[in-house]
């Protein structure tokens, strides 16, 4: 855009009045309710924070944060179908949707005793180091195999520790199918999930 | 010079020019949507897509008649005056009608077929199609079924443009494939116990333009959006086929025909296509190796170039002999940079060709323009395709430098003789052979013969094992440079991978050997230094190669250059997801 567009909008900014000059009325507002903040804390216990990690069940009733949302993205998961079989066909969508380019499938043919397919994943990795946690996989999958789960605490002693191949991506599914159902061909999962089903063992998850 | 009207605009065709209505409105840049017609082949008119308004202009009145019904554009001739339309409504009604048609019963697992991403069905459904599905009823479930050992059919996938069919009557004139059945339920097949097991049986993948015919070495292994392609030339024989090698995370996954009217037409041979997996062979030379203590032990790449540049140049000022074998797996910028520097040495010193491999008898695969096919087939040029028995590709070329430089070509056979009598000091073998090329017996002899021994190759051969040092140079896909195939048409093949690791392209191991000053060096540079300094090499001055190649035993042809045409479902060069993980 050309700065003589006749499209441009000037704005100038308001002009001060004399008190606002001075600053020194706005900075004691904003001191107020910063005092207002440590009076809930320390007379009324309405602390938006908690002592993570020693505290890491959230109060029924608090706000919706973070644990509790359904739509946070963290560890991700590879679901199985009906039969115990991992739902993935290996069509790498996902490892091109990936801004990240932190997934690796190898695909195969699948068995004949599976009629309904004609590839699955013979190795599914995600490095979860270099994932960004965009979702952008779960939204690619043509047949809801990758979901991201509501599990964030995610932590490892090596680089090779958070590399999750695919048994350890399934066993993410088998944690955390309870809490959170796969919203395809399922009900859809509720907006707060109960914190206690998510009292899964998060060590399954970072540990091999 | 006829004058066609296309969409309202004049265009020009020159005078001996056979084209139909879909070659022409491609040459000025309008898409005609086509399956089943296919340059090579037989017009059939079965897929119905192609299909345009036609009429013609009286050259007296100007006045333009048109054809009431819609008119096949591969059926239709690139006549002066006529008139094509193609974007009236009622074509574009026509294509989004096929176009559901041709997909009432196709399935939709385009996420786990191997044709997505390079797909006529997927382009022209996106193009020309609709986003909605009207046909309510059971689609047809065919089951997968193998044609051979080498390709699957999932005849459910299959649109019925009976190319297959026509190539293994027309090109390779087998005649294994046919229609089975009628209407609804005609199908692809072969007789039982009759597969497609031809020489050229591959390329019915490569026309296919659904994901029907698959090939079982590909299968599921990558997405076509991820490869990587490059135009490079096969090394399998002598015909040096013009491919596209697709490579991904440094491995190659297939060979894929390019188009060159003098070499291949639009073919390649099974033999070539599954010739890439040698380049992805783990065993292959993945360091150098210099003789200490009688045995071989890796060293640094500068540390063995500079033994062997000390060595043979010591047993030059000694006045002895060295002989260089160029094998003619050498592309000719390796060639020529090798023979300079051999002969640089000393100018006593003997060039000698590597052995030539060859395997059976040459094949040569003849379609006629009229036998085998129907309708009207004068817009079709047959073109032979030939396998050649001899191996390798570049036996021609190396032969023209060894005669340059020493006034003869001496064969492999001959030097080992020479070899035997103790002529020799040294012996310089530069190899890159694809297959095994020399048994423990002949190797002894060699090695007992000369004192120094120094081999350049990419697997571990015989002559390896008793060499005292050993240089790691570079498969076919990893050496940028030309070759001269049988008929003497020299063409330039890109590098696909690049070096493995402890190993150097061959003509950077020359040029080092040289003390070439400017830093690494390029393919392109020593050829305009070959062309010249080489007479034969005159057509390829400044190092620029045609698309086509360029003859270097007969003088350039004046005439009209063919017209590339390609699928348009294969053009997209587009990468998507490219990984460097």
């Amino acid at each position: 855009m050309r700065a003589d567009d006749p499209h441009l909008k000037r704005l100038t900014p308001p002009t001060l009045t004399i008190s606002e000059k001075f600053f020194l009325p706005q900075i004691a507002a904003g001191l107020a309710v910063t005092a207002k903040h440590m009076f809930g804390v320390v007379f009324k216990d309405k602390a938006f924070t908690v002592q993570y990690p020693e505290q890491q069940e959230i109060q029924v009733g608090q706000p919706v944060n973070l644990r509790t949302s359904a739509v946070y993205r963290g560890v991700h998961r590879l679901n199985k179908d009906e039969q115990g079989r991992v739902k993935c066909v290996a069509c790498m969508l996902c490892a091109t949707a990936c801004p990240a380019h932190c997934i690796d499938i190898v695909g195969a043919t699948a068995p004949e005793t599976w009629p309904d397919r004609e590839k699955y994943c013979e190795s599914f990795v995600i490095d979860e180091l270099r994932c960004i946690y965009c979702g952008m996989c779960e939204e690619a999958c043509p047949v809801e195999a990758i979901e991201l789960t509501g599990l964030y605490d995610l932590t490892g002693l090596s680089r090779e520790q958070m590399i999750f191949d695919k048994t350890k991506l399934l066993s993410v599914f088998d944690v955390t199918k309870e809490g959170e159902p796969m919203r395809f061909g399922q009900p859809p999962r509720p907006e707060i999930t109960p914190p206690t089903a998510l009292a899964a063992p998060d060590t399954t998850a970072t540990n091999p | 010079m006829a004058t066609i009207i296309i969409n309202g605009q004049e265009h020009t065709l020159p005078e001996g020019e056979k084209l139909n209505a879909i070659q022409m409105a491609k040459r000025v840049g309008v898409d005609i949507p086509y399956y089943c017609w296919h340059p090579a082949l037989s017009v059939v008119a079965n897929c119905r897509m192609c299909e345009i308004e036609v009429g013609s202009k009286d050259p007296k009145t100007g006045e333009i008649k048109m054809i009431p019904k819609l008119v096949p554009g591969c059926q239709t001739p690139a006549k002066d005056l006529t008139v094509i339309v193609t974007d009236s409504a009622k074509v574009k009604e026509h294509q989004r009608m096929i176009m559901e048609f041709l997909l009432i019963n196709h399935p939709l697992d385009c996420p786990v077929c191997d044709q997505a991403g390079e797909c006529g069905l997927q382009d022209y459904s996106y193009e020309y199609g609709q986003s909605n599905h009207r046909f309510i009823e059971e689609r047809i479930v065919n089951p997968r079924k193998d044609v051979s050992s080498a390709i699957q059919l999932n005849q459910d996938r299959c649109i019925m443009c009976t190319r297959c069919v026509r190539f293994t009557r027309e090109i390779s004139q087998t005649g294994e494939l046919q229609v089975m059945n009628r209407g609804n339920h005609a199908e692809i097949d072969v007789f039982p116990g009759h597969p497609v097991d031809n020489p050229l049986a591959g390329n019915v993948v490569d026309l296919c333009p659904v994901g029907a015919l698959l090939d079982k070495d590909f299968l599921h292994k990558q997405r076509a959006w991820f490869l990587s392609k490059h135009d490079s030339v096969c090394t399998r024989c002598s015909t040096g086929c013009n491919i596209s090698a697709e490579e991904n995370r440094g491995q190659l996954w297939r060979f894929k025909p390019r188009f060159n009217p003098q070499v291949n037409d639009y073919w390649i041979c099974d033999e070539g296509r599954y010739s890439y997996k040698a380049a992805n062979d783990p065993a292959l030379l993945s360091a150098m190796y210099l003789r200490q203590n009688n045995d071989l032990q890796p060293a640094p790449i500068d540390q063995a170039l500079k033994t062997v540049g000390e060595t043979l140049g010591r047993i030059a000022a000694a006045g002895d002999i060295t002989a260089g074998v160029l094998s003619p797996f050498l592309t000719v910028e390796e060639a020529y940079l090798m023979a300079s520097y051999i002969k640089g040495l000393n100018a006593a010193n003997i060039l000698a060709l590597g052995p030539v491999p060859t395997q059976g008898h040459d094949r040569t695969f003849t379609p006629d323009q009229v036998k085998g096919r129907n309708g009207d087939t004068s817009f079709i040029v047959p073109r032979p395709f030939t396998i050649h028995a001899e191996k390798c590709p570049n036996r021609k070329g190396v032969e023209a430098i060894l005669e340059h430089f020493q006034g003869e070509v001496i064969t492999w056979g001959d030097f080992e003789g020479r070899a035997a009598l103790g002529d020799f000091k040294a012996a310089y073998v530069a190899s890159d052979a694809i297959d095994p090329w020399i048994d423990n017996e002949r190797a002894a002899s060699l090695r007992s013969k000369v004192e120094y021994l120094v081999v350049q190759d990419t697997t571990v051969t015989p002559l390896a094992e008793r060499a005292d040092v050993v240089l790691a140079g570079a498969t076919f896909a990893e050496k940028a440079g030309c070759y001269v195939n049988a008929n003497g048409r020299l063409q330039y093949s890109e590098a696909a991978l690049p070096p493995r690791d402890g190993s150097l392209p061959d003509l950077d191991v020359f040029a080092i050997l040289l003390h070439r000053a400017g830093g690494p060096v390029r393919s392109q540079e020593i050829l305009a230094e070959l062309a010249e300094a080489v007479p034969a090499f005159r057509a390829v001055a400044g190092g620029r190669v045609p698309e086509f190649g360029v003859s270097i035993t007969e003088p350039a042809r004046v005439g009209v250059a063919p017209f590339p045409f390609n699928d348009p479902w294969n053009e997209s060069r587009v990468q998507v997801g490219a990984k460097n993980a």
